[in-house]
């Protein structure tokens, strides 16, 4: 935290109760942006493994349950797969939106926060 | 310079275990009730912030491990969900399974009505396939419950570092603060 030049700005209960409300928004934005990451990704591996199973022309295929591969026919993994994609598309659609709301609600707490304490507080990533 | 009288902290009470960090809405007044003169006072806030740190990694870590214990649950009721849905169709099924690293073997499972759950400490316990989705289950609610009740634990101590962080910072400006008055009195009086 920067050190100010001296000054003795008045700080109240309140002004804490938003730095540290800000600190606990920053920390829930790199916590969504790593899970918007891995959930990004297992996007495109879902849609990687549709890709091949349409080029496959196996009927039985072996789909990963647990720790072992299972032979499943070709049409339930296909079904599987759909279902896979359609959940972790809604919960990359909820992540967005839940990063959407942090990064409003910091923009806002910036703004106050600023506007108090001017030059005595850092509220940029390093 | 000093404000209305107010009150010199909000106590906060400690959260299993975690002290709370008292807030400081003067400085000057922190100071005079502690007794403490601006170093000593430094120096302990610096400790409460650096005790604050070693338990926030004990949490950390407890919290990666529940975060990975709980995938490896779902992947288990996933097994047995498998298995049950198999039930009733009189097929066998069919797995490949890993022997050693890059080398698989081809399991066929028949029709059955159990399971056998690892339970760690080297035991293992056969169970009927409602029985060990209803234990898998009962496991992964408690992980779960265990993960809300450690991120609000961090939540609460996150706060507690900020505020003392914060209350560093405006003990250390106080000093420099006084220091400069001090100075701006000292010199006209040499005239």
């Amino acid at each position: 935290m920067q050190q100010g030049g001296g000054s003795e700005t008045e700080v109240t209960w309140e002004d804490q109760q938003n730095i540290n409300k800000f600190g606990r928004l920053n920390n829930r934005f790199h916590e969504l942006e790593d899970e918007i990451k891995i959930a990004k990704e297992t996007t495109d591996n879902l849609e990687d493994a549709s890709n091949e199973l349409i080029l496959t022309d196996e009927d039985v295929v072996r789909f990963q349950i647990g720790e072992v591969f299972a032979h499943v026919p070709k049409d339930e993994v296909e079904n599987r797969i759909e279902n896979m994609k359609e959940v972790t598309s809604q919960k990359l659609e909820k992540l967005e939106e839940e990063k959407q709301s942090v990064v409003a609600q910091m923009a806002e707490l910036k703004k106050i926060l600023y506007g108090k304490f001017k030059d005595s507080i850092n509220l940029e990533e390093d | 310079m000093a404000s209305s009288s107010s009150a010199s902290g909000t106590v906060v009470t400690e959260r299993r275990g975690i002290p709370g960090a008292q807030f400081v809405a003067d400085v000057q007044t922190y100071l005079t009730q502690s007794g403490l003169d601006v170093n000593s006072a430094l120096a302990f806030l610096q400790e409460r912030l650096q005790q604050y740190k070693l338990v926030e990694m004990k949490l950390l870590a407890q919290q990666r491990d529940l975060q990975a214990k709980i995938p490896d649950i779902e992947k288990c009721l996933d097994v047995v969900g498998t298995l049950q849905a198999k039930k009733g169709t009189g097929e066998a099924l069919l797995t490949d399974f890993e022997v050693s690293e890059g080398i698989y073997s081809r399991a066929r499972i028949e029709e059955t009505d159990s399971v056998c759950l690892w339970l760690g400490a080297n035991v293992m316990l056969e169970y009927s396939l409602e029985e060990a989705t209803a234990l898998l289950q009962k496991n992964l609610e408690n992980a779960r419950a265990s993960l809300e009740v450690l991120i609000t634990d961090l939540e609460f101590l996150r706060d507690q570092v900020t505020v003392t962080q914060v209350t560093i910072a405006r003990v250390y400006n106080w000093d420099v603060h006084q220091r400069r008055i001090q100075q701006a009195v000292a010199t006209p009086t040499q005239e």
